[in-house]
């Protein structure tokens, strides 16, 4: 945009639609054939190769502690392998344009702007139709697929569905949940209230949480099972999971509560059904039925 | 005689219009004040504001939540004074009253407050030239990205220590706050400030902002509003993270206060500077700047002041509401008498998300009108990135309760708004495919801020494609609240954001000093930085895998090593960073002096003479086309023509 510009207008650059422009077929081949398309495809495909097996490295990094111990905790981890296989092809197409400009097509060194200019292309209306709809469609198959995945979880939590997808006839088991600075109560409302604060609880039986604080927003995170929920003070929040692992898994606080927020934490032990009524027992409950 | 060249006043000289009496010297009052005398002023009016105020409080009260109550008023009417008392030592209300004595401004009043022959003692005066308030901006920008900068590598080495602890709950959980936030108003302004300040007026050939005293009243209401954020440290802190959410924020010690004027008056702050560039962009644009014509970066600091504009009171009137509650003990947000937690999540979120594309869009439209010079080749459709940008502003305002998935208000509305979160990435894109086509067979010439391109398009990648595994619920329910979020909005913030920043200030640099940039050390500075970025927050992506809480002191041994190799990657950013400073400085200081246009550019401000005289342009310049034209014909359509002019058929 110089102060006086005496170059044509881009309109008069426009050169007429040709008639008998080549037939799209060979257009294309003759686009495929160029060496920079023919180099970024091959680095594409590379790079796409490269990323998918983050797609197992993330479900490592997020099984170490024993993860899933829940269908709840399966379904998250499955969205987090489709998605991280979903995005490799766009990290890929981008990294490999990224770096085939970067290595490529070219450098220009020195203090001066460069003489020699590149092509001026404008636009291309192939190349932003086909951008928007990929873009467009991944993004409806993770909306779709979050959708779909959220209202699994939401029946799977609410114990509406067991894991196999059957309606769950077993009778849920009540615990009410109560942050406090800096601690977690655990309440059995149906074992005569025995109280605790390590969560103990039979394994393939549905758990339903009744959550609350006492001061301040807490978050009630079982790591393992993959169960996550405000505590909010003056308010009940519910949800729930069905365990479907044998051992001890991690509790933690997920919202910043004050000065020992770090120390938080606690152990749910999922145990067999028998060593849950033996626990009740020594509780001083009544046999769970 | 071109029709430019005649003044306003010369017009009125002509047709015998009254001017308005000088009275004493130019510039009046404000030629006394400075930002000593606001200072001072300001430190005793919040002295004389405590001594009175603490006769006042009634501290022999037997209940203690008054005799808090009444600590909390005090402290806030001390930090009022002081923004008040600061403003009115500067001289921001000078023009006001002037006005109301029946006093106008006269011209030579007008240049005086521009600055005109003050030298350098103009950058500490209430001076309107929109490149004083630029540069001001740029240095306030870079203090608080040191003083968040210091606190981040505090942070680090509490959680890289992980066999003791280093500072205690209260300072450590006070510096991640203070980090928190500092990182977050110096990011909003570190381009809209310098940048939509000093550059954009001249990139539409304007020759000031529409509002130049709005433009000085902006900028010092931010100035007013860091030291009580600041004093927080030595007042017990904010140790409820940058969020500060309810009713924890009640709990905390009067440091709270200082947190909540800052943003009060900062909110002030953007309201001002948001409706001073809207305006300018909109009125004041050059002739033959139609709206297909305006620099892509000019429609992306409009964008950010859209946003900002819109967004920023919610949470302005949430911080007076919480403020309420501390002083006056009312209980917005206090469950146990009748408040909610959720309203504040609700109103804090309303700004806190659109915020983040307050950062990010200045930072993308500005690489991509530096990119375009370096590749010497025209933008790839204009049209799609100013889409984009409009798709982004559009959608930023209905993405907020993403934040609010597991929070249990209303869990249905995980529906609706993984939708919306989900569909914001089809915009954004839209920025990504402007970029890769703008790459596309463009010779680059390697210079800093071209090389910026590259690192942000590759933190694009890595906060795009983890922010799309934090806009689904199910996913959520694993990661809030952990290091991935973290880690996440790092990459978007700091790696797209600052990243950009960096990118954008190099390249305007020669134009807003005078200065070249030390490429050499420069680079070196910023490639050692984003290294360390990479490390220290790929690092923590796989501790908020393994399911590591954000914002905790002491943590499980599991997370050791990944937290390790983090504070190391934290250590090689705050190195890194530290050589780029030193780069910046001592090129402002004492670099080679920069040519009028050393990239080759044709945006308008690389037109005029380095450095920028008071009035912009010698001639106020008029638009024939967008500033893209760069480039030769393609050599494949000529190829294309040749074979359509033979009409080849392959295959027939």
């Amino acid at each position: 945009m110089s102060i006086v510009d005496e170059r044509p207008t881009a309109e008069a650059d426009e050169p007429e639609e040709p008639t008998n422009r080549p037939e799209p077929s060979y257009r294309l081949r003759e686009w495929l054939s160029r060496p920079y398309v023919r180099h970024i495809l091959i680095l594409f495909v590379i790079l796409t190769l490269a990323v998918i097996p983050a797609a197992w490295l993330v479900l490592h990094f997020m099984n170490l502690s024993g993860a899933p111990a829940s269908a709840v905790m399966y379904e998250i981890e499955r969205t987090m392998f489709v998605f991280t296989l979903a995005s490799a092809p766009v990290m890929a197409i981008t990294a490999a344009i990224l770096l085939y400009s970067l290595l490529g097509w070219g450098r220009v060194r020195g203090e001066e702007p460069p003489m020699q200019e590149s092509p001026a292309i404008r636009s291309n209306p192939i190349a932003i139709v086909g951008w928007i709809s990929a873009t467009s469609l991944l993004a409806a198959f993770l909306v779709i697929w979050g959708l779909v995945e959220l209202a699994n979880i939401t029946a799977l939590s609410n114990g509406t569905t067991s894991a196999n997808e059957q309606p769950n006839t077993a009778k849920p088991l009540d615990i009410n949940v109560t942050g406090q600075q800096w601690v977690w109560t655990f309440e059995y409302p149906d074992q005569q209230s025995i109280t605790s604060d390590v969560l103990v609880v039979p394994i393939d039986v549905p758990l339903y949480f009744n959550v609350t604080s006492k001061d301040v927003i807490h978050n009630f995170w079982v790591v393992e099972l993959g169960v996550k929920i405000d505590a909010n003070p003056g308010a009940i929040t519910n949800t729930g999971v069905t365990p479907n692992k044998l051992g001890n898994f991690n509790i933690r606080c997920a919202e910043l509560c004050g000065l020992h927020h770090a120390y938080m934490e606690t152990q749910i032990k999922v145990v067999t059904q028998d060593q849950f009524d033996a626990w009740v027992r020594e509780m001083g409950g009544k046999k769970f039925v | 005689m071109s029709t430019d060249v005649i003044l306003t006043t010369d017009i009125h000289e002509q047709m015998g219009v009254p001017q308005p009496r000088q009275r004493g010297k130019a510039g009046g009052f404000l030629r006394h004040t400075n930002v000593l005398t606001g200072s001072a002023l300001g430190i005793i009016l919040s002295v004389v504001t405590y001594a009175i105020g603490s006769k006042l409080v009634p501290w022999g009260t037997q209940n203690e939540d008054y005799s808090q109550v009444g600590l909390n008023a005090l402290v806030g009417a001390t930090y009022v004074a002081w923004v008040i008392g600061f403003m009115i030592g500067i001289g921001a209300f000078a023009g006001p009253v002037r006005w109301m004595m029946g006093h106008d401004i006269t011209h030579d009043d007008s240049e005086y407050l521009a600055g005109k022959g003050q030298g350098k003692w103009k950058y500490w005066k209430y001076t309107t030239d929109h490149k004083v308030v630029g540069l001001q901006y740029l240095v306030m920008a870079l203090v608080l990205l040191g003083f968040g900068g210091f606190f981040a590598m505090l942070i680090r080495t509490e959680l890289g220590v992980t066999w003791s602890e280093v500072f205690d709950p209260n300072f450590y959980n006070s510096i991640v706050g203070t980090h928190g936030i500092v990182m977050i108003i110096a990011m909003i302004i570190v381009i809209a400030g310098p940048l939509g300040n000093f550059i954009m007026p001249l990139m539409i050939g304007a020759r000031d902002m529409a509002f130049p005293r709005l433009n000085a009243l902006s900028f010092w209401l931010l100035f007013a509003a860091v030291p009580p954020l600041l004093s927080n440290l030595l007042l017990g802190g904010i140790r409820d993270g940058w969020t500060v959410y309810q009713p924890l924020g009640t709990q905390a010690p009067i440091g709270m206060i200082g947190y909540q004027i800052c943003i009060i008056t900062f909110a002030f702050s953007t309201g001002i500077a948001g409706v001073n560039l809207i305006t300018t962009i909109v009125t004041m644009r050059a002739r033959g700047m139609t709206w297909n014509r305006v620099p892509i970066f000019v429609i992306g600091i409009l964008a950010a002041a859209i946003m900002g504009l819109v967004w920023f009171p919610m949470f302005q009137y949430s911080q007076v509401l919480a403020f309420s509650d501390k002083v006056v003990g009312s209980s917005f947000f206090i469950p146990q008498e009748g408040g909610s937690v959720w309203l504040y999540e609700n109103l804090f979120w309303l700004l806190g998300h659109p915020e983040v594309y307050v950062i990010l869009v200045p930072a993308m439209a500005g690489l991509l009108e530096l990119m375009v010079v370096f590749l010497r080749k025209p933008l790839f459709s204009y049209k799609v990135a100013v889409a984009g940008i409009a798709g982004i502003v559009g959608l930023s305002s209905v993405v907020w309760v993403h934040h609010m998935y597991l929070t249990g208000w209303a869990p249905s509305a995980g529906y609706p708004f993984m939708l919306s979160t989900e569909l914001i990435s089809i915009p954004f894109g839209f920025l990504v495919l402007v970029m890769l086509g703008t790459m596309w067979r463009g010779k680059v010439w390697s210079r800093l801020p071209m090389m910026t391109v590259y690192a942000v398009l590759w933190c694009n990648i890595i906060g795009g494609i983890t922010g799309v595994y934090l806009s689904d619920v199910p996913v959520d329910q694993y990661m809030h609240g952990s290091m991935f979020v973290v880690a996440h909005f790092h990459f978007m913030l700091m790696g797209v954001g600052l990243f950009g920043a960096i990118g954008t200030i190099t390249y305007w640099f020669p134009k807003m000093t005078g200065k070249m940039l030390n490429e050499r050390i420069g680079s070196i500075g910023f490639w050692v930085a984003f290294f360390g970025f990479q490390v220290t927050f790929g690092s923590m992506f796989i501790a908020g895998l393994q399911g590591q809480p954000r914002r905790v002191l002491q943590f499980d041994n599991a997370f050791e090593i990944s937290n390790w190799i983090s504070t190391i990657g934290a250590y090689t950013i705050g190195v890194g960073m530290l050589i780029f400073l030193y780069a910046i400085i001592t090129s402002w200081r004492i670099g080679t002096i920069a040519p009028a246009n050393p990239w080759g550019s044709k945006t308008l401000e690389w037109q005029t003479e380095t450095p920028v005289p008071l009035d912009n342009f010698p001639v106020l310049p008029v638009v024939t086309s967008d500033p893209y034209g760069y480039g030769v014909p393609d050599p494949y359509d000529a190829i294309e023509r040749k074979m359509t002019d033979e009409n080849v058929k392959v295959g027939a």
